[in-house]
């Protein structure tokens, strides 16, 4: 490092002394939170505010496409979504099209349902996880029984009082797909919403949203909750904060920190740039 | 205060010490990172052959089968147990008919379905706001950036989605008008980027929050306190690795 400038022992810095820095940020806000505002976007509102214009009893499906290693982004959504739906006296209806998030979608359904007093079989089910992807929505939109002919505890879905008068997808009122990948909401929309005529939101991963927003602006999703921040929005606007909303500030201190070192990388990079000429 | 079950204080030890392995590899490549690792992989395929097999195999097959009598499940049966001659490479011909199978469902049933949400669908937004202009009180046009279905933002999507296609268009040199409409090409799929990088960074600190948000809940003592003591532990551990290293050099040949 002797007889290097300022800037190029900067370049070349422990990327260790980064990472500290990061983790630093990110767990100060978490033990010490300051509370920043949290401003509703309109996509967010978008799922929120259909969810609050469905009558009581209408059926609320929603499939939980993802598994644990996205569980800190779309496990306080479902949340927030689940305590919304019992709070509006939904019938909710839940089914997961990832085969290695079945027992963390049983844990999240079950975990709400008692949260809100919720009866299994009468208020909500869990229908599991069916095999063939893009193929399951289709066969749901022909007829869900023989897609899910049994839940997921092994009782037969047509005699689940949750599910009567539902046939088919044409018989959801509302339908939200939070999705981590494929399939998820793209699938929900091609497979499903285009063809079986069924109103639908999304939710995903950080990664995933600006793929979705054509989706959103044409209106082929009525809404659409991004990541953990669109989780803390959705936490908002049910008045219920939970674990999205604590993580805000540790999301703000974190992409500040960002900014200021991709500057300062910059920074540096021009001002060696410069020193040889 | 009532105590917790005994599962979630496994759980909670158990996941902390994962966690901390994992976050080992922040610090260098080491024997526990690559343990927590292997057995994230192994779990994970473990997992989901378990799950595959019960819902599939027992759930959709055996039981409809012998219980209910549906014999005509046997025919996709016969069509999947195909795949599995390709182990026997006199017999692996017969695969190509479970493939031809699935390529031309699969095919049949994703193209029309993908030209129409993703081509035409897209088309007709991008052209439909435009058109908006003409209503029945003359030609109207809204300003407003902030709103995304102002026309304003309407011509700028336009702009966009014509001068990425053209950048994409190798047939004719990019110079002249050309290279100025390629050059704004450039420029949006730049943003887009942006815009894609920006929530990535979104995304991967989420994930890091979720791990601590758990690492600080179990850092209770109601779980035993497994953040403090698995800390230690992985630090004594990565202290001795990293001695051990500095005593036995990696052999180079």
């Amino acid at each position: 490092m002797a007889g290097m400038t300022f800037s190029e022992k900067m370049l070349k810095i422990d990327r260790r002394i980064i990472f500290l820095m990061i983790g630093l940020c990110t767990l100060l806000p978490l033990l010490y939170p300051v509370g920043l505002p949290i401003k509703i976007s309109s996509e967010v509102r978008g799922v929120y505010d259909h969810i609050e214009s469905l009558p009581e009893q209408s059926v609320f499906l929603l499939s939980i496409d993802f598994d644990p290693a996205s569980k800190p982004e779309l496990y306080p959504q479902a949340i927030a979504l689940l305590r919304h739906a019992f709070r509006k006296h939904l019938r909710v209806v839940t089914m997961t099209l990832w085969v290695s998030g079945t027992g963390m979608a049983d844990q999240l359904v079950t975990q709400v349902a008692k949260e809100m007093g919720k009866e299994y079989g009468t208020d909500y089910a869990f229908l599991g996880w069916s095999p063939g992807g893009q193929a399951v929505i289709i066969n749901m939109g022909q007829d869900l029984y023989s897609a899910f002919p049994s839940d997921y505890s092994g009782k037969s879905t047509k005699g689940l009082p949750v599910l009567d008068g539902v046939r088919s997808l044409k018989d959801v009122g509302y339908m939200v797909s939070l999705g981590a990948g494929r399939p998820g909401v793209e699938e929900w929309y091609v497979f499903g919403k285009d063809k079986y005529k069924f109103e639908l939101g999304g939710g995903c991963t950080g990664v995933m949203a600006p793929g979705l927003y054509p989706l959103l602006r044409s209106g082929q999703i009525n809404g659409l909750i991004g990541g953990l921040r669109g989780a803390a929005e959705y936490e908002n606007l049910i008045g219920q904060k939970g674990k999205a909303v604590a993580g805000m500030d540790a999301q703000s201190a974190t992409h500040l920190a960002i900014i200021a070192l991709v500057i300062m990388c910059n920074l540096f990079y021009f001002s060696l740039r410069q020193q040889r000429g | 205060m009532t105590a917790l079950p005994f599962e979630s204080i496994i759980g909670a030890w158990v996941a902390t010490g994962l966690t901390l392995l994992i976050f080992s590899f922040l610090y260098k490549d080491n024997p526990l990172f690559k343990l927590a690792e292997h057995l994230y992989v192994g779990v994970s395929v473990g997992y989901v052959i378990v799950k595959t097999y019960d819902t599939v195999i027992i759930h959709l097959v055996v039981k409809p089968i012998v219980e209910n009598g549906e014999i005509a499940l046997l025919i996709p049966v016969a069509i999947g147990m195909l795949m599995l001659t390709r182990y026997v490479p006199k017999a692996a011909w017969m695969s190509r008919y479970a493939f031809a199978f699935i390529v031309g469902m699969g095919a049949g049933l994703a193209i029309p379905r993908t030209v129409s949400s993703f081509i035409l669908k897209q088309v007709e937004d991008t052209i439909r706001p435009l058109l908006s202009m003409a209503g029945s009180e003359g030609v109207t046009f809204s300003m407003n950036l902030l709103n995304p279905a102002s026309h304003l933002n309407a011509i700028i999507i336009l702009l966009g989605v014509s001068s990425v296609l053209f950048y994409f268009f190798f047939s004719i040199e990019h110079s002249g008008v050309g290279k100025a409409v390629a050059r704004t090409g450039i420029l949006f799929l730049m943003i887009s980027f942006g815009a894609g990088f920006g929530y990535t960074v979104m995304a991967r600190m989420s994930l890091l929050i979720g791990r601590l948000t758990d690492l600080i809940e179990f850092s209770d003592a109601s779980y035993g306190r497994p953040t403090v003591w698995l800390s230690l532990l992985t630090v004594g551990a990565l202290f001795l690795l990293a001695r051990r290293s500095r005593e036995q050099p990696p052999d180079i040949h």
